[in-house]
């Protein structure tokens, strides 16, 4: 859960103005939710600090240029993070995948052919109950785990082209729900 | 692009699966494109709340310092190293040591006015009758002596010289030891007054263990008296 009583607007702002102390405090209410998002997407803990690292040096650089009128302080904070894992991630993937066609031949693992995980309160948890449980498991393991298309194809045992088409059709009925 | 094909790239750039040259180039496209920025900003906050689902992580003790020290900042709550030249400790000491410094030169300069001039006083001893001298005392204070020879005096082998000294007002000589001919010297004169312009000094020659009375017997063999050095 969000905290209320932290304002993130406040702390980068006063990041923005080199007040040490605040980056701290964001540190101390924030790091290790901030770390177990780079874990899930990274897989390795020293890899997910090695994110952290870099997410708070791109936060105390970055907090001048945070507009708040764009979006939530929170939401910034953990967008810089998720999307360096993501970063990280995708440069491996591109790496070692060698080819989707030939991933989606590969055998699914049926003990993970759903995100196991429970509905919380909010607006996108609702909507996510609308998706078939199939199509969910798309969004939560590319959001969460960091996954990609074809990696998802494989840990559900479903074709490359059919993942895609499912996110595609998810993320329109999401923001259609959400709206 | 449509509206449309714009928020399916936001979105899916959001989601994270987007290869990694779309991710470059949609991060790219964001420093100038503000359509794009607002509906990439719209989907981070639609799909934030399920960043709850990944269990916190506790960080390792040294994540936090590792991040300070790339920030080149100071540990918070330490405070910052003091440079040098702000030690308030050095310069107390420095300002102490200079102090203490002045006032033992200051001290040494009030109670030791003699050791500014290295020889206070002269004594050149030459043979009674000829003379010739033999030995130079010099004296760079009271306290002590330095008996330099000028020569190897020639003595009988079975005597020996006896060293004498004796202020004007003193009773009678005092035997400073024996001395060999050609010897140098230096002799404490701390059990005695201290030195004296126009003290006598002299050399006798005595049996081979000294004078047997203390005090001179045998003939003077060289003889001066002590002149202060201006």
């Amino acid at each position: 859960m969000p905290e209320p009583l932290f304002d993130y607007e406040a702390c980068l702002l006063a990041c923005a103005r080199g007040e040490q102390q605040a980056l701290r405090q964001l540190y101390e209410q924030d790091c290790a939710r901030l770390l177990g998002v780079a874990k899930r997407i990274a897989r390795d803990t020293a890899l997910a600090e090695d994110i952290v690292h870099e997410a708070f040096i791109n936060i105390w650089n970055g907090a001048g240029g945070f507009d708040p009128r764009r979006g939530s302080a929170r939401g910034w904070v953990y967008s810089v993070t998720r999307h360096l894992a993501l970063n990280v991630m995708r440069k491996k993937g591109r790496e070692v995948a060698l080819s989707d066609e030939h991933e989606q031949t590969l055998a699914a693992d049926p003990s993970t052919e759903h995100f196991e995980y429970r509905a919380r309160s909010g607006k996108v948890y609702q909507c996510l109950e609308h998706l078939e449980p199939s199509r969910r498991s798309c969004i939560l393991h590319a959001y969460v785990d960091g996954l990609s298309h074809s990696e998802i194809a494989q840990k559900l045992g479903t074709p490359l082209g059919t993942v895609k088409a499912w996110i595609k059709r998810s993320l329109a009925a999401l923001r259609e729900c959400m709206a | 692009m449509t509206p449309e094909e714009l928020n399916d790239l936001a979105g899916e750039y959001v989601l994270g699966t987007l290869a990694a040259e779309q991710r470059l180039h949609v991060q790219q496209r964001l420093e100038h494109d503000a359509p794009l920025r607002a509906a990439v900003e719209a989907w981070e906050q639609r799909l934030l709340p399920l960043t709850e689902l990944a269990e916190p992580v506790a960080p390792s003790p040294y994540l936090w310092r590792r991040i300070e020290r790339s920030l080149g900042h100071h540990a918070v709550g330490d405070t910052p190293p003091v440079p040098w030249w702000n030690l308030l400790a050095l310069w107390r000491g420095l300002a102490g040591a200079g102090l203490l410094a002045s006032l033992v030169l200051a001290s040494l300069l009030l109670t030791r006015p003699a050791a500014i001039n290295p020889t206070a006083y002269v004594v050149v001893l030459t043979a009674p009758q000829s003379q010739a001298p033999g030995w130079v005392i010099q004296a760079s204070n009271d306290q002590q002596i330095q008996l330099i020879p000028l020569g190897v005096m020639q003595i009988p082998a079975d005597k020996a010289l006896e060293f004498w000294t004796k202020g004007d007002d003193w009773q009678g000589p005092v035997s400073l030891g024996l001395v060999k001919p050609g010897q140098s010297l230096s002799i404490p004169l701390d059990k005695l007054p201290p030195l004296a312009p126009n003290q006598l000094f002299e050399m006798t020659l005595e049996g081979p263990n000294g004078s047997p009375t203390g005090k001179p017997t045998g003939p003077i063999q060289a003889i001066g008296r002590a002149v202060k050095v201006i």
